[in-house]
């Protein structure tokens, strides 16, 4: 810890020293979680990430991976580019628009000192979760991203966090506050990316606020993450009539543990969290939701769906709590993992606590192979086996694909799915 | 001669349901099979097709002159046999319109021709849908999903026009029909009728028989065939019922 420590106290903290100082206590009290930690069970965060850290950004240019990706890009209307954690305002693409505030986190928490005390570091539990200390102690940079009463936001803004291995011990530390105000509607897509070809390491923490009636949409996509170790933790409270949906998508990694509680804490909130997981060779994909319903009337739906080939494991870990006054919740959770073969994993665990009476609560988990039935009607047209797999595999993960609200988007995954599965048309 | 079954046993499990049926088509007939519940015809139609739940335990069943049994699944939808499902599947995230792709290309690849150009498979969709007076919606949307049972059946026979086989196999395409869509689905079949192809309808009512006519009209029973005739057999059925059958071939079963 001497050298964490000395790497603390070298960083750069205002003007929110004593946040970060509160978290790197919190943090040097948990240290990483082994594998005897319950939530940690079956991924063995330690023995993954490197021994030591480095949490300085790293300089680094701007390679041609990285220069090609973005000269590729359709012309969204809004783009933050970060790049090892560093925000690179040349690649972005930030308009002035009334009610809508885009900024790097380090901007923001001069300019927007306000917003930032009210809502920064209030949505994660230091004392309890490791990376979200870690991450608060350490952060890089990231987006702040805010929108104002009633405004609508009708086109996705894209968030791409490039890294490029530098030192090995390299653990980038990003970090996103969104707050949507009453009545706002916003659409982000978080895409996190390997730019180059060995391994690299992050940590990064989303805070979402839904404000009464609003609706936030976030899409995470992991799809270029081959050797990647990322942790990802997204905290969304979900206010009075507001709606948050969450999507996310995984192709390939080394490690990959999404974290994501939505916690609705206004009367008629609703959360809708899918994500889709395609997991090869090797990789270690971990997910662990969490639906915190503490207000009545509310409405919650989890769809996740995990294709494992190879060697590679799956973990679904799905809470439901439903609070004593959270009357008439009416709650939904559904796990599917497709093992195409014999030497892939899944380990899945539903958690329901429910402290309140009038309440709906369903789950189903199933873990298989393809339909048999639907195999042979495949055949019985003339569709080769393997073709006739392709196809069912991209049916059965489709289906999540089909959440993301931005058509492009939609899309372009569509398309990334097929070349995952070498699927031709 | 275009398919030839000689002595075919098949069973599913222990159960021997096939029992040394015999049946010969030439190009250009229908061939109609009917008979009461529980007698064969569908696990008939699931043999052709190669459903990997059945066993054939003896018999040779020649199409075209190549060994039908020794073909998978899909080798023998190449080659030109099609099965419409009496119960088709729904697959949500496949299109009808992707699913039909993928189907003639590989079709196309056995008959060493090169993929459509989409230009000439969206227009051959057209066509083919008129056949059945399927909309354009329907073949965007995911396979069978939330279709009504005639639409299902109208898919299939639509799936149908679109492989052009030679060999057809009609798994009781009209069980569940109302008659508006019995007339299109039995329309679609006549249409799609040459002197090169032949059609194996299999079903347990008369009524298709009305608008899909038979050149010949087998009864099975026991798991074979016991009666055979002309399409006055199909209308004698229609009248009398199956008990006189059952009667006569009393010591096939049990």
């Amino acid at each position: 810890m001497s050298d964490i420590q000395q790497q603390f106290e070298a960083i750069e903290h205002t003007p929110f020293r004593q946040v970060r100082e509160d978290a790197f206590r919190a943090f040097e009290k948990l240290g990483i979680p082994s594998s005897r930690h319950e939530e940690w069970k079956y991924t063995n965060i330690k023995a993954k990430l490197s021994k030591e850290f480095t949490f300085t950004p790293q300089e680094s240019e701007v390679n041609k991976s990285v220069k090609a990706y973005i000269s590729s890009l359709p012309a969204y209307a809004f783009r933050m580019v970060f790049l090892n954690g560093v925000f690179q305002s040349s690649m972005s693409i930030i308009p002035d628009l009334k009610g809508l505030t885009i900024s790097s986190l380090k901007e923001a928490f001069s300019a927007h000192q306000e917003l930032i005390e009210k809502h920064y570091g209030k949505l994660i539990d230091n004392n309890e979760e490791h990376f979200a200390a870690l991450n608060t102690a350490f952060v890089n940079d990231g987006a702040f991203i805010h929108v104002s009463r009633n405004v609508n936001i009708e086109e996705p803004i894209f968030l791409h966090y490039f890294f490029t291995a530098g030192e090995a011990e390299a653990f980038t530390q990003t970090r996103n506050l969104v707050i949507a105000e009453e009545g706002a509607s916003i659409q982000l897509a978080e895409d996190f990316r390997n730019a180059s070809n060995i391994g690299v390491q992050y940590n990064h923490v989303s805070e979402v606020y839904v404000g009464k009636n609003a609706q936030v949409n976030v899409a995470k996509l992991q799809t270029e993450t081959k050797n990647v170790i990322g942790i990802h933790t997204m905290e969304a409270q979900v206010d009075t009539d507001a709606r948050f949906y969450s999507t996310t998508i995984t192709f390939e990694a080394n490690v990959i543990r999404n974290n994501a509680t939505a916690r609705l804490v206004g009367r008629n909130a609703h959360a809708d969290l899918s994500g889709l997981y395609f997991a090869k060779d090797t990789a270690h994909i971990d997910t662990h939701i969490l639906i915190d319903h503490v207000a009545p009337d509310c409405t919650s739906h989890q769809l996740y769906k995990g294709v494992l080939n190879d060697q590679a494991t799956g973990i679904f870990n799905g809470k439901i709590f439903v609070k004593p006054d959270a009357q008439k919740t009416n709650a939904f959770q559904s796990s599917k993992a497709l093992l195409l073969s014999p030497e892939a994993s899944v380990n899945s665990k539903p958690q329901l606590e429910i402290f309140a009476d009038d309440v709906k609560c369903s789950h189903g988990a199933a873990i298989g192979q393809l339909s048999a039935v639907d195999m042979f009607y495949m055949l019985s047209r003339g569709i080769p086996e393997e073709q006739a797999k392709q196809l069912l595999t991209y049916a059965f993960a489709h289906e999540v694909v089909e959440k993301i609200q931005s058509k492009p988007l939609r899309q372009h995954l569509c398309d990334k799915l097929k070349e995952a599965l070498n699927l031709q048309l | 001669m275009l398919l030839q079954i000689k002595n075919l046993s098949a069973r599913i499990g222990q159960k021997e349901i096939l029992k040394g049926f015999n049946l010969d088509i030439n190009a250009g007939e229908i061939h109609a099979i009917m008979g009461p519940n529980g007698t064969g015809k569908s696990t008939l139609a699931s043999v052709l097709a190669g459903k990997p739940e059945y066993e054939v335990t003896s018999g040779e069943v020649w199409f075209q002159g190549k060994n039908l049994l020794e073909m998978s699944p899909d080798e023998r939808a190449r080659e030109g046999v099609f099965l419409a499902f009496q119960y088709p599947v729904e697959i949500p995230g496949v299109s009808t319109t992707n699913f039909m792709k993928a189907a003639v290309n590989a079709k196309r690849k056995h008959q060493g021709l090169t993929p459509m150009d989409a230009k000439d498979f969206l227009k051959m969709m057209t066509d083919k849908r008129a056949i059945v007076e399927l909309s354009k919606e329907f073949t965007s949307r995911s396979l069978n999903q939330g279709f009504s049972g005639g639409e299902k059946k109208r898919n299939e026979i639509f799936q149908m026009a679109m492989l052009e086989p030679t060999l057809a196999v009609l798994d009781e395409t009209d069980s569940g029909l109302d008659i508006d869509a019995l007339r299109i689905v039995a329309e679609g079949v006549n249409k799609l009728r040459t002197a090169d192809n032949a059609f194996l309808v299999i079903t347990h009512y008369q009524r298709l028989l009305n608008y899909i006519v038979p050149d010949h009209v087998h009864v099975m029973y026991g798991g074979r065939i016991v009666k055979s005739g002309g399409k006055d057999l199909a209308l004698q059925l229609e009248e009398k019922g199956y008990d006189w059958i059952k009667e006569e071939f009393a010591d096939l079963v049990g």
